[in-house]
């Protein structure tokens, strides 16, 4: 049996369990339980990839039911199978033996380690504007064209696969359309009734026909979402605008019934296929073919997430000077009212630096869509997932420990010589480039692998349906068939490891103050005894302060992984192989597992967040804060994130301030901001631990004032006043 | 002296250079704070600016490194400071604002500060008691865009009492820039009790409509944020039977102006009720 095949049998087999009962309400439907063992490009919170096998999940479900002896040995033989058989451990198998060392362990969650795998089909942005001009029977009539029209067994095995896989979508309508049939004879109530029959009727309509209205629209692509199990949807305001304005026109709908639908979307993004990291929406940006239309869709997507108080999904807003201003202003009414989106996204630095980092032309550049925690793919026609995690403070640690995790006492990187031998920052320096690049190169090539080993397994179906250049070439979309085959490396730590170093320069070879020995000494001692040293670690520059001595290590430290990573994607045989330093709970994984650090950082202690200052180091005030943030250069990367956090008078009475702010921060060459209001729980906070916000201004009377500077008590009215404002 | 150094040699004392500023004159501003006072205000938020030379504080949190208010800078060190928000200034508005303690005091430094942004386009502001000798103000008038010019209690005999000087060199300097046509924005700091008596307030809105000119006041309620400060650096706080303003009294002095708006010239009252 071929792949494409095999693949079509394992959805059929895991369709009866998938679907989750439509429920009373409902304006549109669709939710899922993932099985344990199925198909799929990625999980939620684990590893995976195509074949997946979530044995510990399965584990844990034994224990609590009581099988007989012969259903278990069947379940035990069938664990042993995936042990081998699921795509995750083929790639794990297929990695030569250099990259297996280099990356020894997968749990990095809970191992002490420089960089790790995560093995995982991410951030697929599929063509919906295409599925909803065809509809399903567009789709089909397309595929079965080709696959009359080629001679090509592969490609004619491949849409044979896909029709079946059709299939399943059109069942999975008249699954929900029987189901709301049934429920609505059942409820005995007139409205109620009248809502789930025409949710039976949109569904077995959309069966036979494109799409005509949003509703439709709405229903025929979340449908498609949950078949092919990715978790990102592009640029929403382009694919459902013109039905909206279509049907605003015709009056199918009104705007409050419009924005109901939104909300019944969101609701089922968070409800049925929670997903904190991803569920991306986009609105707004360059390169909207009816953007009046977008831009309409856009403002209700803005105030469906403004009033439907979920943490989902991300919605996120690209802007470009010269776009309709409704769009930035609603987006700082939702963000002024505590709503944390959209997230924001600068169309004029990032598209330019798309060009450079992927090396496109500004047409495909102005298609870029971040997914999940912030990487960058191009819409429909890149993947780019992230297969691979390093630490940077990590790396610096073994760098400066010749090899060794003193954490573990294991020998894991290379031995680039006994620091107390250091005479420069330079021997220092190519030491920690060494063990980062090392880690790079294992990454990329793994990264590669990890493709080849997906595309010889599976064609991932749904998702070659809607990627450009699948159908056309007729192959899968990790078979040859993707049109930019890229991949992205998440990176953390790199502030930590930019002030160590810096701090490092500063005392040990600028001031001469103390040796490297002394430094490390205190670092594994966790500063016990060593106060007044770790004092002059803190009080060294730090990144965030717009100081260009610490900004310019930031700089040498994101070029050098930035670039080590970029230049690995010609070597590896990928279109592009690029960093992302993105904002998760990683930071806080991997900092457990790092000692005290050079910047005065203790042992088990968070590391900084994406590419954010660590936390109370940047003292100097908001406009010094972002001067730091645009130094980082976002041309040679796929994204990275920015956390800013303003007080809400920021959002009403000083509004023209913030707007000046942030039009500075972007023309300076912002790329991205994720704007937040501070809140009871941020003043609390800085009540407990003050060392952690030293940044945070407050509004006392006629004055601004650093808020750890004041009293208890003024602090306490401030509070009080925060929670009512 | 100093006059005979070049200008970038010029020094100061400053105690705190405040990037990102946002209620320190329009726009987003850096605001430079020189040490040095020669008024006592009986609400003083900032004892830390009253002398001229550095001191030592104890720290906020026990165990820290003590603090030290007032540092030498040159002119270049603090313009180097002053420069690197220069596209927030153009965005917003702002630019860069001197304050205090009284930023005349150290006279040659403030000058020297107000030419050099001047003659560098970035808008300065001059945050002022307005307790200096009218020449000093005629002099720094050309590179001022706008003063912030205090207006602390009306009367003789009560000024002297809530700031240690009489009031009448200050309101001579502020008639003779406002005739001299200096943008001039009021700043008046209201204590429950203390200045905000029915008299106050009338005189603040007399004031006013005897000077259309006027870009406007801005109302600063008393906080008592600063007075650990006090203990800080072990001076005495300053005994002040007050507290700060609650709502009704925040109410009854919008109300007041809002009344006092129908005869016109009181439209640029705005207050910094947090």
């Amino acid at each position: 049996m071929g792949a494409p095949e095999k693949e079509l049998m394992m959805l059929r087999f895991q369709f009866r369990n998938l679907l989750q009962p439509v429920k009373s309400g409902d304006l549109l439907t669709g939710r899922i339980q993932r099985p344990l063992i199925g198909f799929c490009p990625e999980l939620r919170y684990q590893s995976g990839l195509g074949y997946v096998c979530q044995e510990d999940e399965i584990r844990k479900a034994m224990a609590q039911m009581s099988l007989k002896p012969a259903r278990r040995e069947q379940v035990m033989e069938a664990l042993e199978f995936w042990r081998t058989e699921s795509t995750q451990a083929r790639t794990r198998a297929a990695c030569p033996a250099w990259v297996n060392e280099t990356l020894s362990s997968d749990d990095r969650l809970l191992e002490s380690g420089k960089a790790f795998c995560l093995y995982r089909m991410g951030g697929t942005q599929l063509d919906y504007g295409k599925l909803l001009e065809l509809g399903l029977p567009g789709l089909r009539h397309e595929i079965e064209s080709r696959q009359t029209a080629t001679s090509d067994t592969e490609a004619r095995e491949l849409f044979g696969a896909m029709l079946g896989a059709l299939d399943l979508l059109a069942e999975s309508c008249r699954y929900y359309a029987t189901q709301a049939r049934g429920l609505a004879a059942d409820c005995g109530d007139a409205d109620l009734t009248c809502t789930l029959s025409r949710l039976a009727e949109m569904l077995e309509s959309i069966i036979v026909r494109a799409p005509a209205t949003l509703r439709e629209a709405m229903q025929l692509m979340w449908l498609y979402v949950l078949m092919s199990g990715t978790w990102n949807y592009g640029r929403m305001d382009v694919y459902f605008g013109p039905f909206l304005s279509r049907d605003l026109e015709n009056g199918v709908l009104t705007v409050p019934e419009a924005l109901e639908l939104v909300k019944a979307l969101w609701r089922l993004m968070k409800d049925g296929n929670e997903c904190q990291h991803n569920n991306r929406v986009y609105v707004g940006g360059k390169g909207r073919p009816d953007e009046a239309s977008a831009d309409r869709f856009a403002l209700l997507a803005m105030e469906a997430s403004r009033t439907v108080h979920l943490n989902q999904p991300q919605l996120s807003l690209r802007f470009y000077k010269g776009q309709n201003p409704m769009l930035m202003d609603k987006a700082l009414e939702a963000l002024g009212e505590g709503c944390t989106f959209p997230i924001l996204y600068n169309d004029d630095v990032n598209i330019p630096a798309v060009m450079h980092a992927f090396r496109v032309s500004e047409a495909e550049a102005m298609e870029y869509v971040p997914f999940g925690c912030g990487e960058y793919v191009l819409n429909h026609r890149s993947v780019g997932t992230p297969s691979g995690t390093i630490n940077l403070t990590k790396c610096l640690e073994i760098a400066l420990n010749n090899g060794v995790d003193p954490v573990t006492g294991r020998e894991i990187g290379l031995r680039t010589g006994d620091p107390e031998t250091f005479d420069t920052f330079e021997q220092l320096w190519e030491a920690y480039r060494a063990q980062v690049d090392r880690c790079v190169a294992a990454l990329a090539a793994q990264e590669k692998i990890e493709y080849d080993v997906a595309g010889t397994t599976a064609p991932f179906l749904f998702l070659s349906m809607l990627y450009d250049d699948c159908l056309a070439r007729g192959r899968g979309i990790f078979s040859g068939g993707v049109r930019y085959l890229g991949g992205t490396l998440e990176s953390y730590g790199n502030t930590n490891a930019a002030n160590s170093l810096a701090a490092i320069h500063e005392l040990v070879f600028r001031q001469k103050k103390y040796t490297l020995p002394e430094i490390l000494a205190a670092c594994r001692a966790n500063f016990e005894g060593y106060e007044h040293l770790r004092q002059d670690l803190l009080a060294a520059p730090k990144y965030g302060n717009d100081d260009p001595v610490a900004d310019a290590m930031a700089v040498r430290v994101h070029e050098h992984i930035c670039h080590s990573t970029r230049d690995q994607a010609a070597k590896v045989g990928l279109d592009s192989y690029l960093t992302v330093i993105i904002n998760n709970a990683m930071n806080v994984t991997f900092g457990r597992q790092v000692s005290a650090s050079p910047d005065g950082r203790l042992r088990g202690e968070y590391l900084a967040n994406a590419n954010n200052p660590f936390p109370g180091t940047d003292r100097q005030g908001v406009t010094a804060f972002l001067n730091s943030l645009v130094k980082l250069d976002p041309a040679i990367h796929a994204g990275a994130v920015q956390n800013m956090k303003f007080s809400r008078s920021m959002f009403t009475t000083s509004l023209p301030k913030l707007k000046a702010l942030l039009d500075a921060y972007f023309a300076q060459g912002g790329a991205q901001a994720m704007l937040n209001v501070v809140n009871r729980s941020d003043l609390e906070a800085a009540m407990h631990e003050p060392e952690k916000w030293g940044h945070l201004m407050v509004r006392v009377g006629g004055f601004s004032a650093r808020f750890i500077d004041l009293e208890p008590d003024v602090q306490r009215e401030i509070l009080k006043r925060t929670l009512n404002e | 002296m100093n006059d005979l150094r070049p200008a970038n040699d010029v020094r100061g004392i400053v105690f705190d250079i405040q990037r990102g500023a946002m209620h320190d004159g329009p726009g987003i501003r850096t605001t430079v704070f020189l040490k040095g006072c020669p008024l006592r205000c009986a609400w003083c938020h900032n004892p830390e600016s009253r002398a001229l030379q550095p001191q030592e504080a104890d720290p906020v949190r026990p165990g820290d490194p003590c603090v030290i208010f007032g540092q030498e800078m040159t002119l270049e060190d603090v313009m180097r400071e002053v420069r690197k928000d220069r596209i927030y200034y153009q965005k917003s508005g702002g630019g860069l604002t001197l304050s205090g303690g009284e930023p005349t005091v150290q006279f040659e430094f403030c000058r020297a500060l107000l030419r050099a942004a001047d003659r560098e386009g970035i808008p300065t502001c001059l945050d002022t008691c307005g307790y200096n000798s009218p020449e000093k103000f005629l002099d720094l008038l050309p590179s001022v865009r706008l003063f912030l010019w205090d207006y602390k209690a009306t009367g003789q005999t009560l000024h002297e009492e809530l700031t240690g000087v009489s009031p009448e060199l200050i309101r001579k300097n502020f008639e003779m820039l406002y005739e001299r046509g200096a943008s001039i924005l009021i700043r008046a700091p209201l204590v429950p009790g203390i200045n905000d008596s029915e008299e106050h307030l009338m005189a603040l809105a007399q004031l006013v409509r005897d000077h259309p000119r006027l870009v406007g006041i801005e109302l600063l309620p008393y906080h008592d944020a600063g007075l650990s400060k006090f203990d800080r650096l072990h001076m005495p706080r300053p005994i002040l039977n007050t507290r700060p303003p609650d709502e009704d009294t925040k109410a009854r002095w919008r109300d007041f102006f809002r009344h006092s708006g129908t005869s016109g010239g009181l439209a640029n009252i705005t207050s910094k009720f947090a």
